[in-house]
């Protein structure tokens, strides 16, 4: 195949209609192929693979990682302070991720996040409260579920796991939105640089006072291991901050949206809550489609996907929301149907980079669906989703009003 | 017809702890996984499918029981 010249090639993020629907441009361009030339916001060239088999092929396979053999050469994927570009050292990659990967896999194991189960059905309830405070405060207005249930519980779950105090929440809330910005650029850097200077603030008062949290943890194993500079140590917790606080809200609004769009699929949902969670919050995952990029990688060596050699070093998003919904992996992939099996979706990644959080998020996600449904089964929305706007200039996506009524 | 886990494949997700809890574990130690339960039978041998099929590491295998009909190719 002969790549077209990188001008010609279609701009990401591609318009989409509405919050539910993926941008028609990516179903197309599966049709032509599973991957194709693209220009990324930053304007440079990037291959995207919108095809489910070689989505998963892509992230499953080591020839494909985050570092760049020469990174100030690099496709800039955006301007924004996190994912935009190639990350830590070609040569140390696998040691460096090896070394991430276990400090966090105890931290966010299943089994930890089943015994955070009580801790977050208590947060939960509480936001529910708020829910219904708000409703009683103010009848004949809807509720914003995005303020006070989808943004809020993965915040203080994330803080809490962390040690952050729940006091510096507005701090850190303006920097997460600034750093995923897609053209932020000096703003995006000026957000990140006052994230890391208050994480290494906080690691200096915990590595006078060790707390039971996670950035405990990562100063534990830092302190062992000289190559692990401060730098890393500060942009490792931001980004984690930055995930808890934009990437299970987005999955609980958009969920929400999904559920509340057929009434006969609410009531399905809401007459057994418990016994549907886990299915329906993978259906979720699967076809809620947060931010119009996808996952980052380049090349460590030339390698073939379908017809195209990709060259080393060239830049790969793989479009996780357009492999989950082709037609070759699932059947009738537009339709919500939480029975299918198996479903296995690629909303956390798949390979050595799944989302280490994955366990928290559907921990979280299980739990709000449940406990929303159980609290007001006859939820509705006061508006048509598709006339809502996804936040398409941001990195994950997401919606900022979800108005409710009950 | 067991249930079957490959440590070294593993990437410690606990994806297949979430999904078929009855089925699998993760180790304190590294959080690789273990295997709980080999023989477990539906509709929680169907959920350690599921766990298969997600699988980001391809690690673990769910073979079809007996009474399952096998492919031609099979007999």
């Amino acid at each position: 195949m002969t790549a077209p010249a990188p001008t010609s090639a279609p701009r990401l993020p591609f318009d989409r209609p509405n919050p539910l629907d993926l941008a028609p441009l990516l179903g197309r361009l599966r049709e032509q192929g599973p991957i194709a030339l693209v220009t990324t916001p930053a304007g440079d060239p990037a291959w995207l693979v919108t095809a489910y088999d070689e989505a998963r092929e892509v992230l499953g396979d080591r020839r494909f990682g985050k570092a760049h053999p020469a990174p100030e050469t690099a496709s800039k994927i955006s301007s924004a302070a996190i994912q935009s570009g190639p990350t830590g050292s070609f040569e140390d990659e696998e040691r460096e991720h090896a070394r991430m990967r276990k400090v966090l896999t105890p931290a966010f194991s299943a089994p930890r996040m089943r015994r955070l189960s009580g801790r977050i059905e208590e947060l939960t309830e509480r936001c529910l409260d708020e829910m219904e405070h708000a409703r009683a405060r103010d009848p004949h207005t809807a509720v914003n579920l995005h303020d006070l249930l989808s943004f809020p519980l993965p915040v203080q779950v994330i803080c809490e796991l962390l040690g952050v105090p729940a006091s510096d929440r507005d701090l850190l809330r303006d920097w997460s939105e600034r750093i995923g910005v897609l053209d932020g650029g000096g703003d995006a850097q000026r957000a990140m640089a006052d994230f890391q200077t208050y994480m290494g603030r906080l690691a200096a008062t915990k590595r006078d006072r060790p707390g039971q949290d996670v950035v405990t943890d990562i100063l534990a194993v830092q302190a062992e291991d000289p190559s692990f500079t401060e730098d890393d140590m500060t942009r490792l917790a931001a980004g984690l901050l930055f995930a808890g606080h934009e990437t299970t809200s987005a999955r609980i609004d958009m969920g929400t949206l999904f559920l509340l769009s057929d009434p006969a699929r609410r009531d399905r949902f809401a007459a057994d809550p418990e016994g549907l969670v886990q299915s329906t919050v993978e259906e979720i995952l699967r076809i809620t489609a947060p931010g119009g990029l996808g996952l980052m990688r380049y090349a460590r060596e030339d390698a073939r996907v379908g017809a195209v050699t990709v060259a080393r070093g060239d830049a790969v998003l793989v479009a996780i929301n357009a492999a989950n919904r082709d037609g070759e992996a699932f059947a009738d992939p537009d339709a919500f149907a939480p029975e299918r099996t198996p479903n296995a979706h690629l909303a956390f990644g798949h390979g050595g980079h799944y989302c280490i959080g994955n366990a928290l998020a559907r921990t979280e996600m299980r739990i709000a669906f449940t406990a929303l449904f159980r609290r007001f089964p006859g939820l509705r929305l006061e508006v048509d989703p598709r006339t809502l706007r996804e936040h398409s200039e941001r990195l994950t996506g997401g919606v900022s009003t979800v108005p409710v009524l009950w | 017809m067991r249930v079957e886990a490959d440590r070294a494949r593993c990437v410690a997700s606990g994806q297949c702890v979430m999904t078929a809890p009855e089925v699998f574990d993760q180790s304190e130690e590294d959080g690789k996984v273990v295997v709980l339960d080999a023989t477990p039978a539906p509709p929680v041998r169907g959920r350690a499918r599921q766990a298969a099929a997600m699988c980001p590491g391809a690690a673990i295998s769910v073979p079809q029981e007996p009474a399952e009909p096998l492919e031609p190719a099979d007999r």
